[in-house]
């Protein structure tokens, strides 16, 4: 068990530091979960599991000032209870979201609170000309924070885990199933977000197209990308060009 | 032609910031996100990442304090691209340092006009595009239990990722404020953001049919003639369900409703509907 709370410590660790080494979105449930898989025992199961959360999280992505449910908690013990218990998949989706949420409240406190204040102590170090002064703050904050989450992450893997497998024992059938429906469902929410992000008027028969390609050709998501390639492109030069025909035009008169 | 070996190698000739010194801000623009806080977002970590050219430019301290409060400012960008800012800002600072009437608050003027076209582009390429293809093939790998699907779900992302990140941060020192001011103020950035849109609108309308699965095996008709209702669904259109699921989100999101509402009503709805054995 301590070996195992260790590890996982460690994966939180790993998965928060992603914005640390470049924002490269390794601390997303596809990757996180196999992880959680290969330290505690079932390598495969983590993998499935990514596979499932990384649907279920499709809407969790950070713009402008809006901040996603924390979904590397949400992964790393769900995936760790389904792993270490053998129950089902649908299990892991009713953790994950609401463990997700709650630790998101308190990374807001974190946010609002703790490294406001860091920059408020850079801001002095600013005022003086000391940069050493300023790198210190963000490196201790930029680091420090992430270990607070992580532990926080250890605390839940240690006191949650026996806990919610008590509570779901007593979860009736139709619960159960009703949750491995709405795994199927909320994946939407997410696409619906991006579409919002970026829908206009204009663009609706791309949406469409992207649609008919993979429900009724069955064209893998690859092909569906590529061909949206072609159609960015052919509608990039189809603008640009009119443009310059335009002043072209121009010139002649 | 000789070179003295001593001299610490500029990024260009008539610069004084060392090569050094643009990799060092290359690894910092990486912690972007790691300091995000409330009240002015990115602020900490973009002053970080402009400390080595602060350090390098700047010798007197009420001049370092100075050029340190312009980049404690709020900051809000794509943290991929971020380093074009990084790079226009440091050929401004470059400038600023070299000529005495320059005007130092345009510097963070031409950042704020930067940050939002580029953030624009960024959140549509990154979050919206680029990160969706790559877990689109990523999961249909993963599914199946191939470890396959991280792997490449971490390729596609930071392949070009990196080579962007590079590229942003070069670009940004060699033609500074000026270029990049006039391709804001062109229909440019807005054409690109709505071609690279239109790529993602496509893989959204893709994966929604490929992901989001919502079926009625109920029985309808009695007897010999009971046949499920999805069957009768299934010949107006493939994936019609996930369809109208989709629009309806995108018609409440249009309303205002919150995300974490629609989720939880959505889940509850699942429940109650494999309750009454619909589903």
């Amino acid at each position: 068990m301590l070996v195992q709370t260790i590890l996982i410590i460690l994966i939180a660790f790993f998965a928060y530091m992603h914005c640390y080494v470049g924002s490269t979105m390794h601390n997303r449930p596809i990757v996180i979960a196999p992880l959680v898989g290969l330290a505690l025992g079932d390598f495969h199961t983590g993998i499935v599991l990514g596979a499932t959360l990384e649907l279920v999280f499709m809407g969790a992505f950070p713009i402008g000032a809006s901040n996603p449910p924390d979904f590397v908690s949400g992964t790393i013990i769900s995936t760790a209870y389904v792993v270490l218990t053998g129950q089902e998949v649908a299990s892991a989706v009713v953790l994950a979201v609401p463990i997700a949420t709650l630790v998101l409240l308190l990374d807001n406190v974190q946010m609002t609170v703790l490294l406001t204040w860091a920059s408020h102590i850079a801001d002095k170090y600013a005022e003086k000309g000391d940069i050493n002064g300023v790198e210190r703050v963000q490196i201790i904050a930029g680091i420090g924070n992430k270990i607070l989450l992580a532990l926080v992450v250890g605390l839940g893997f240690v006191l949650g885990v026996p806990v919610i497998e008590k509570i779901l024992k007593y979860i009736p059938e139709f619960v159960t199933h009703g949750l491995d429906v709405a795994a199927g469902v909320i994946p939407a929410i997410g696409f619906a977000m991006l579409a919002r992000m970026m829908l206009t008027k204009k663009s609706i028969p791309f949406l469409l197209l992207g649609f008919v390609m993979a429900a009724y050709l069955n064209l893998p998501v690859i092909g569906v990308a590529l061909f949206g390639v072609a159609a960015a492109l052919v509608y990039y030069n189809a603008t640009m060009t009119k443009k310059t025909e335009v002043a072209y035009d121009d010139n002649e008169f | 032609m000789t070179t003295n070996s001593n001299e610490a190698k500029v990024i260009s000739p008539e610069s004084t910031i060392t090569k050094k010194d643009f990799w060092k801000c290359f690894r910092r623009s990486c912690t972007l996100d790691s300091s995000w806080n409330y009240e002015r977002m990115q602020n900490l970590a973009f002053a970080y990442m402009m400390a080595p050219i602060i350090r390098r430019l700047y010798k007197d301290e009420e001049k370092r304090a100075a050029a340190l409060k312009r980049h404690m400012e709020f900051m809000s960008v794509t943290p991929h691209i971020s380093t074009l800012l990084v790079g226009v800002a440091g050929a401004m600072e470059e400038e600023n340092a070299k000529n005495e009437e320059f005007d130092a608050s345009s510097i963070n003027a031409v950042k704020s006009s930067l940050m939002g076209p580029l953030a624009g582009i960024g959140d549509a390429f990154f979050w919206g595009t680029l990160k969706l293809i790559a877990a689109g093939v990523g999961i249909s790998l993963a599914s199946q239990g191939n470890i396959m699907g991280a792997i490449l779900f971490l390729l596609i992302i930071n392949v070009p990722h990196f080579i962007l990140r590079y590229i942003c941060l070069d670009k940004g020192f060699k033609y500074g404020a000026k270029f990049f001011k006039d391709l804001s103020m062109s229909n440019v950035v807005s054409k690109v953001t709505e071609s690279v849109s239109l790529l993602g609108l496509v893989v959204i309308g893709g994966m929604t049919a490929a992901n989001v699965s919502f079926e009625l095996p109920i029985m309808i008709g009695s007897g010999e003639w009971a046949e499920p209702l999805q069957g009768y669904l299934d010949q107006i259109m493939p994936c019609l369900l996930p369809a109208c699921i989709f629009l309806f989100i995108y018609w409440l999101l249009g309303k205002k409703v919150k995300t974490t509402t629609i989720l939880l009503g959505s889940i509850v709805i699942c429940i109650l509907l494999s309750l009454a054995g619909v589903v």
